[in-house]
Formats: C-alpha cells, structure tokens, sequence
C-alpha cells in the first residue's frame, strides 16, 4: 500500500500538490508586487506617482522624459555610478568566485592539518552580517588611507564564504579524485590540473558563486555609504538613496522622486541581464562519460 | 622496462594502518597481480608504487633507484584507472596526448605516438569523439591508450575491468593479455577477481589484511597455497575445508576417516580439498557420508552441494552433465589422497607427505 498511496493520481498528492502551488504562488505575487511598482512608478509624473493607484499605470506615460531627466541630472552623474557599480560589483564577483574556487576546491581534494578548523571558521564566517564589520573596516582603511578608493569596497568584497561553501560542495561531487590522479600520473602540477582538467568541469559552480557575489556588491549599500564620501564615487545604491534623501526633504531644489524610481529600474535591469547572460553556464552533465557513476 | 623492488612499505591513515610491511619484487617484463578481498590494501600498495600515496614507513625502487620521495610524474610510471578517469572536456586524442604535451615533446612525436596507440586499440575511428560518446569498452581503452603513449617503464592497472559487463570483462582481459605480449612491459594489476588473476598473471600476489599472503605463479598457488587464505581464495568453485586431526595413519574428519599411504603430520587441524579433488561414491563406500542438497549443471560441468553431519556444505565439482545424482540422495565422499591440503592450528600449510 505504501507506494501505490503516494502515486502521483492520489488524491493526498493532488491535495499537497495544490497546496504547495498555492503557496509558491503567494510568495511569487509577494516578490513581484515590488518590482512592479519600481515598472509602474517610473513611467509616472510627479503629481501622478502620489496622485493614481500605484500598482498600475497612469494615463501620462511619463518613462521616456523620466529618464531623460535621470540622465542629465548633476551633469549625468547617474552614468558615472552606475559604471562604478558595474566596476565594483564585476571586479569583486571575479575575485571572490577566483578565491571561493581556489578555497573550496582545496577544501574538498587537500587534506591538510587544520582543516577543519578552517572550514568551522569559514563556516562561522557566513553567520556574521557584513554590516557587523563595516565600522571596523572602516578604521582600518582610514589607518591605510584607502577611504574614498575603490579598494575599499572591493576588497572586503572578494571575501565571500558561502561561495568557498559552495564551491567545496560543487568540487566534491562534479571532480572525482581519479580524474585528478590521472592528471597527476600525466606529469601536470596541481593548478594546471585546476586550470587545464577539472576547471570547465566546475563551471556551473563557478557561475553559481559569480553571480550571488555580484548580485550582493551589485546590492552593497552600507560598506559603500560609509567608506565613500565624494560623489563621484558612489555607486548607484547609494547615489540614489542620497538622492531619495534630499528629495524627502525637499531641499534638493528640482529632485524628484520620479527620478528615483526611473533609476531604481535602470539599476536592476543589469542584474537581471547578468543572471541571463550566466544562465548558459548551468548546463549539468558535463563530466558525463568521464567515470563511471 | 623496470625491475619494481618494495622493501618493508608501510602505510597508515592516522592510527590506522593498512599495509603492514611488504616486500616485493617485480622483474622487467612480468605481469603481476595483486589479488585480495575488500580493504586487503592492494589499491593502496598500487597507489604507493604510483605515488599517488606517500609510504609511512620503507623504500620503493625502481630500477634501483630510490623513487620513495618523488611525486607520480617523476616515476615515469602509467596507471589506469577502475573509472577510467578520461578528462571529460578533452577528445580523445586530447586525453591522449595531454601527458606528452606536459611533457613538452615535439608536436610531431606526440601525433606519431598517439596514432601508434590509436592503432594498436583500434580507436581511429573515435579520436575526435568526447568521453561522453564512448561505450564502456571504448572508454577503457582510451584510458589504455592514454598510459600506452607515454611510454612509460611500468603500467598500473587498478581494477580496469570491474566497471565492465561480464561479456566484455572477457575481451578485454584477452587484449590485456595480448598488449603485455606486445609490448613486454612490466604490469602491475590489482583484482578482487580471481579468475582475471589466474588467467594473466606470470606471478599473482595474494594480500590480506595488509599483509602478502603468498606470491607465486598461478599454479602454484592453485597448488600449493601456503595457507587457509590463500588456499580458500585462489580456485572456483573455492577450496572445502574440514576440522581435522590426525590419527596414525589416517586424519580423523567430521564423519569418518581418510587413510593415508604415510602418517601424516601430528599438528594438522584442517584437511582441504578442492571440488575436483572429491569423487562421489554409494554411500557408506567413500570416507564419509553425506546428503546431496542442491545440483548445478553447468553443461561441461556439474556441481553437487553435498551436506555432510558437523562439517557443513562440501562442493564437488564432476565432469559432464550426466551424473545421475538427484536431491536429497545420500552419498559417500572419496578424497583423492594425492592432492589434499593440510594446515595446522595457525591456517598454515603443513606437507601431507611428511613421512
């Protein structure tokens, strides 16, 4: 009775499959609503972004001239930040899917003494908000004068250690230890067997951590608010939050909250456009034929 | 080619060790196999003569010199593995040459080595293809082929054939066999399979329990196994052994008695016999009785499981199929005296004709 109670025809698993469907669509209406107010307030004016219902569009379709007016502002310093943000945010998810990978795939094939004392650290690592750090960063970038410079965003950026927990788990299943062996019995040290044998082979890992760490720089608004003090440093965070606050406060002459909104919707588009664009790189299968399962 | 000398390996993972001192040596040109049940530490004795594995303890030469510190590449040494481990993104002429492109040969040798191997395994038709789109038994010889090219002094096998079906297995134990001829290089083999043992070794090594049982040619271990072990895990149909003990002129078993032309050894506790070695009599006219329980008809051969009081099931093995034997039928044994197996108390052989 026990297999044939849980087909797929059941009505327990029709039940549970309603069920959960329900819930999934709940929590997809729950993340949507968000954006789509981000799509419906940008093609509004002024007056009709507080005037109109605010999850659909108003008769003024107003996106073009919004964002007309987000790139000429101060001169078109939006471009500047979102080029900044660009740079931090690539730069950083490199690197920190460059030593994610390395750390992890030492985590998963090396044994060595302390092991795993550094795995309970990485681990405990994950567990501590990177808010918690953004004050002792910032004195000891502004002991080695790196405030206001890139670096100081990027560097506490390239550590990342749920992508070297990540990693050390896609490592273990998708390298065998033969492979590696093979590689070295062919004669090749230890990186070019990372580099020339079981590298592509991790690719979809690797995808996987480039993308959460670009997606958390992309989104990175303290570490930048409090190591960043000239403008055009900034990146688009917190650009726009800056730009949020004066138009709050009504002192920034012109500002508007249009403008916020048109940029809020420039900004994601980059972020959705990365995840496209990696999308290819989670293909499965591709050590099939390599050993035997 | 390379004469492989071992001189008291140790190994140990932590607090536990697994070869627990060896001594070997494997001649130029032999073909040698390392045979023993799960966790007898014959993958790692290969692994050590790799060097994929650091010794804990002794030496490893190879042609004299000491290669006990030096990594795998520097032993100039192939291994083929039980997963074949191809590199899955490479051709298979990639997988091929990869080694020698390591090594930095003139792209002119390294086609003209790989085309060589191609040919001897037959694989022309596939060296463009990936791993992914190889059969089993072409993937095996792309990994045959990928140690071939190198040209190494040795060849390493780690279980080559166990991922295999069985009717493959077969071919390619054959062409194994074949390649060793060609090429009259040393090999050194491991198997938990017996039968692959006996059929390519010149000298097989039977560990267990991180020890070297015996080492000798197939026959003589078939022959003359040096002990229970040995003795129990060479042969199929395996070895029958019986509690014994000796009495004048003839050893006491569970049942009866088998008389001997001389006394034998007072300090036997076990008499073995191979299935061959046992003939089925009427009952009451062999040296002891028993109950047939199951019969295997094999065609050329049959096998009876003969239940015999206080010493358990007893395989004999009687040529043809037509033995006139049923279930449940009782029966007598007869030993062939001239090839039975003695081992005292410690499971070690002791010479029927002692006197």
């Amino acid at each position: 009775m026990g297999i044939v109670g849980n087909t797929v025809r059941s009505a327990r698993f029709r039940l549970s499959r309603w069920v959960l469907t329900a819930i999934l669509c709940i929590y997809l209406v729950y993340t949507l609503i968000p954006i789509f107010y981000v799509v419906t307030a940008s093609t509004k004016t002024n007056a009709d972004l507080f005037g109109t219902f605010g999850l659909w569009f108003s008769d003024d379709f107003h996106l073009r001239e919004n964002l007309v007016d987000l790139f000429t502002m101060q001169d078109g310093i939006f471009l500047r930040w979102l080029g900044n943000t660009f740079f931090y945010a690539l730069t950083s998810a490199i690197g920190a899917a460059f030593f994610a990978l390395l750390a992890g795939y030492a985590f998963a094939k090396y044994d060595f003494a302390g092991k795993r004392l550094l795995f309970a650290l990485v681990l405990g690592a994950v567990m501590i908000p990177q808010t918690a750090l953004v004050i002792p960063l910032y004195l000891l970038f502004s002991k080695v004068g790196l405030l206001n410079t890139p670096l100081a965003v990027i560097l506490p950026s390239l550590v990342f250690p749920p992508g070297v927990f990540l990693m050390r788990v896609y490592v273990e299943e998708a390298v065998s230890d033969e492979i590696i062996d093979a590689g070295r019995v062919d004669g090749a040290g230890e990186l070019h067997i990372l580099s020339g044998l079981t590298f592509r082979l991790l690719m979809p890992g690797f995808a996987t951590v480039f993308i959460l760490a670009f997606v958390a720089a992309w989104n990175n608004y303290f570490l930048p608010l409090v190591v960043m003090s000239t403008s055009d440093q900034f990146p688009v965070t917190v650009g726009l939050a800056i730009w949020y606050a004066s138009a709050t406060t009504g002192s920034g002459g012109n500002l508007l909250f249009t403008v916020v909104m048109a940029g809020s919707l420039v900004s994601i588009l980059p972020v959705i456009l990365a995840f496209l664009i990696m999308q290819r790189f989670w293909q499965g299968g591709l050590s099939a034929g390599s050993v035997k399962a | 080619m390379a004469v492989i000398t071992l001189s008291g390996v140790t190994k140990s993972f932590g607090s536990v060790s697994i070869i627990k001192g060896v001594d070997l040596t494997i001649d130029d040109g032999e073909f040698v196999i390392f045979v023993g049940p799960s966790g007898s530490g014959k993958s790692t004795l290969l692994r050590l003569i790799a060097g994929l594995e650091e010794t804990s303890g002794g030496h490893i030469l190879i042609d004299g010199t000491d290669v006990t510190d030096r990594g795998p590449a520097e032993r100039a040494l192939s291994m083929v593995f039980q997963s074949y481990a191809l590199y899955p993104t490479k051709t298979v002429r990639q997988n091929m040459s990869f080694g020698l492109e390591v090594a930095r040969l003139p792209r002119a040798e390294i086609d003209r080595r790989v085309d060589a191997a191609a040919a001897i395994l037959k694989l022309e038709p596939y060296m463009a293809r990936k791993p992914r789109a190889l059969s089993g038994g072409q993937r095996q010889r792309v990994a045959i082929g990928r140690a071939i090219v190198r040209e190494p002094v040795a060849f390493l096998f780690d279980e080559p054939l166990s991922n295999l079906d069985a009717a493959l297995r077969v071919d390619m134990r054959v062409e194994i066999a074949k390649l060793h001829r060609r090429l009259a290089a040393t090999m050194v083999y491991v198997t938990h399979d017996q039968v692959e043992a006996m059929t390519l070794a010149d000298k097989i090594v039977v560990l267990d329990g991180g020890v070297i049982q015996q080492v000798g040619s197939p026959m003589e271990l078939y022959e003359r196994p040096a002990n229970l072990f040995v003795a129990q895990f060479i042969g199929s149909p395996k070895m029958n052994v019986l509690p014994a003990s000796a009495d004048g002129r003839a050893i006491i078993v569970p049942g009866g008695k088998v008389r001997l032309a001389a006394p034998p050894p007072a300090m036997i506790a076990h008499l073995g016999a191979r299935p061959e070695n046992i003939v089925i009599t009427p009952p009451g006219q062999g040296d002891i009785d028993g109950r047939v329980d199951v019969v295997e008809r094999l065609g050329s051969d049959t096998f009876a499981y003969v239940t015999v009081p206080d010493a358990g099931v007893l395989t004999v093995r009687i040529v043809g199929n037509d033995v006139g034997i049923a279930i449940d039928q009782p029966v007598g044994l007869a030993f062939d005296t001239q090839r039975l197996h003695l081992f005292d108390t410690r499971g070690q052989a002791v010479p029927v004709a002692a006197a």
